[in-house]
């Protein structure tokens, strides 16, 4: 496994190799974005629509401790993907030492602030006196878990460095599985109401981070738990924290357009509106999530190809990528407008609610089939090493378009505005990303004319 | 035998190592280190050039690492650390095959296991090393200056980020030397000399 390039990603045909690399990360991501879509299925169906509008306000929260959580877990599977190329087991292994502690740390400083200042925080994050039982209700139980929470995370990324992406994998779909299994059964079976859904959440990760443990004691794998790697080392910390750093500041970008998004329907169009997003949110996220699988395929096709000077098959891979990609956020266009109250009754069997998600999901889907190629053109930059590229490209449509339009446009056009923020801000990103690829696909012609022209 | 050679930009490592290479009779790699990497991975020279010895030039957000989460090379595209790792098998391979010396690229690190290599450094007075830039890249004195600094904080980076050792500090080697005072020749010697304790 470490031996040796994979260099069938140089002759192999471009489908093919697709295929191959996309189809697990797919399923990876879709499992992932399942894992918070049952949650709020349950809820809205077993509990009432004020309770999904009560877990909408928790979001913003969530994403936060999601943000803490990879802050420490991404850098150091880095770390490890780098210590394990140079076979210095050692250091790998004190990087999983110092994943544990670090993670542990954070998960419990995190818990202890977020609990103590948990009304403020809620209210700041757009809940109501009507929303804020609910969201305490969940939040209490998901953040006396968030250390389990965080551990488990950390550890799944230090997982998938270590060569045992698939296994990393398994602990994800058996979350999703066991919460599945336990959320029905703890809010009708035991009529926990919403506070099921958080223990059914925490108890499948704590299942999945026992499995965890148990494959890191295993002293025949080449990473494993053993005295003396817990200490922390400040260059291990150190750039752990640097690497993280980047996408813990994409996390915190999410969780500040979540609370602008929050108060804005609050503001315009009362609670259920919140619950509403949660819903819609909930659907977009299930496509988004396919096409980033898509692109983790693309991306060491595209990267080393490029690195080859293979251009025709770097433009080749990103066209089929580009193909799929559209054709996904295309099926989510077309559900979202033409079957979106189907969708929405999974969701919750309240008509007030329904129709609230129904206009906004009609909005926000609405240049959808142009979102699969912003994302694929974020990632493409990426994969091939122009990574400020990438970040910046991710950001347009996220953050950098997203704020001014939430901004402005509600306050001409009301809860409508809020919604309509979201495709506008796809929209605009969609252009300028149309523009960057335009003038990268011509320099690369006219940088590697005469390789083109060979072919 | 495996030499490996550290050095500031300026130092005259190049020629240090080069001579020693000719007089022991080693295979001698600087800038090679690259073309072999491009010739065993397909990936042009030109890649690797552009981020040689430098931690994230291409890349990075806030001059911040990007990471890529897999054992593999490519998993997350063309990255630096992808790069690293092919150089990094090259110059175990050619350590394996016959005696070198190596000049940078961490080759002391990636060779650590091995119980054959002499790990020396190799530094400067700055205006000797201001002296030999302009000499070498045709700069003036101003030039010379900020090149030598750029190259001072890209290297350190480059070998702090993957060696967990500090560049430039007497405790990553087995000998430092400041070729300001023993001069090319002086230096090529004592290399010599101290080799055969090492024997």
């Amino acid at each position: 496994m470490t031996q040796g390039l994979p260099l069938t990603l140089g002759t192999e045909p471009v489908g093919k190799l697709l295929r191959q690399y996309a189809i697990p990360a797919i399923i990876a991501m879709t499992a992932s974005s399942l894992y918070n879509m049952v949650d709020r299925i349950f809820i809205g169906q077993g509990v009432s629509a004020l309770a999904i509008s009560g877990l909408a306000v928790t979001f913003p929260l969530m994403n936060l401790a999601a943000a803490f959580g990879s802050l420490v877990g991404v850098g150091a599977s880095t770390l490890i993907s780098v210590k394990l190329g140079q076979r210095d087991y050692k250091t790998a292994q004190q990087v999983l030492g110092n994943v544990l502690v670090l993670n542990t740390i954070i998960g419990v400083v995190f818990m202890v602030f977020a609990l103590l200042f948990l009304n403020p925080i809620l209210f700041f994050f757009g809940a109501s006196e009507q929303t804020i039982g609910y969201a305490r209700d969940y939040m209490i139980i998901i953040l006396l878990g968030n250390p389990i929470t965080h551990i488990y995370l950390g550890l799944n990324s230090v997982l998938r460095s270590a060569g045992h992406p698939q296994k990393a994998m398994y602990a994800t779909i058996m979350t999703v599985v066991l919460n599945s299994i336990l959320d029905p059964l703890f809010i009708f079976g035991f009529k926990w109401g919403i506070q099921g859904a958080a223990i059914a959440t925490i108890l499948s990760q704590l299942v999945a981070l026992m499995w965890q443990f148990k494959l890191f004691s295993n002293k025949d794998e080449l990473l494993h738990f053993h005295r003396g790697i817990f200490h922390l080392k400040r260059r291990i910390v150190f750039d752990s924290l640097a690497i993280g750093m980047a996408p813990f500041m994409m996390n915190l970008a999410a969780c500040f357009i979540v609370i602008l998004i929050n108060n804005g329907l609050k503001n315009h169009g009362g609670d259920l509106a919140i619950g509403a997003y949660g819903i819609v949110n909930s659907v977009a996220f299930l496509f988004v999530m396919i096409v980033m699988g898509l692109n983790q395929g693309m991306q060491p096709i595209a990267g080393y190809n490029y690195g080859a000077l293979q251009m025709n098959r770097v433009l080749e891979v990103l066209r089929k990528t580009i193909f799929y990609a559209t054709l996904i956020t295309t099926v989510g266009f077309l559900a979202g407008e033409l079957i979106p109250r189907l969708i929405v009754r999974i969701f919750t069997p309240d008509e007030t609610l329904m129709d609230l998600a129904v206009y906004g999901m009609r909005i926000t889907v609405m240049f959808f089939p142009f979102v699969g190629f912003q994302m694929v053109v974020s990632n493409f930059f990426q994969s091939i090493g122009m990574a400020k590229k990438a970040i910046f490209l991710s950001l347009t449509r996220q953050v950098i378009f997203l704020i001014p339009f939430l901004l402005i446009l509600p306050h001409f056009f009301g809860i409508t505005g809020v919604w309509a923020s979201l495709p506008a801000a796809d929209f605009v990103a969609f252009v300028v990303s149309a523009i960057m690829l335009v003038i990268q696909i011509k320099k690369f012609k006219a940088q590697y004319a005469l390789q083109i022209a060979e072919k | 035998m495996i030499l490996n050679i550290g050095r500031q930009l300026g130092s005259g490592g190049r020629e240090v190592a080069k001579r020693l290479a000719q007089e022991l009779n080693m295979n001698y790699f600087d800038k090679e280190i690259l073309l072999l990497a491009a010739k065993d991975s397909g990936i042009c020279a030109e890649m690797f050039e552009r981020v040689d010895e430098c931690a994230e030039k291409s890349g990075g957000f806030w001059g911040l690492h990007v990471p890529w989460n897999s054992y593999l090379p490519f998993v997350s595209g063309l990255t630096n650390d992808a790069l690293f790792k092919i150089q990094s098998d090259v110059i175990r391979r050619e350590a394996e095959k016959h005696d070198c010396v190596f000049v940078g690229r961490c080759a002391d690190y990636i060779l650590r296991e091995r119980q054959d290599c002499l790990n020396v450094f190799l530094m400067a007075d700055k205006h000797d090393r201001i002296a030999r830039i302009m000499q070498h890249y045709d700069f003036d004195e101003k030039q010379s200056e900020e090149r030598m600094r750029k190259s001072d904080k890209e290297r350190a980076a480059y070998y702090d980020f993957y060696t967990d050792k500090s560049w430039g500090v007497a405790s990553s080697y087995d000998l430092c030397l400041n070729t300001s005072i023993c001069g090319i020749d002086g230096a090529v010697k004592t290399i010599k000399d101290f080799l055969l304790y090492k024997k």
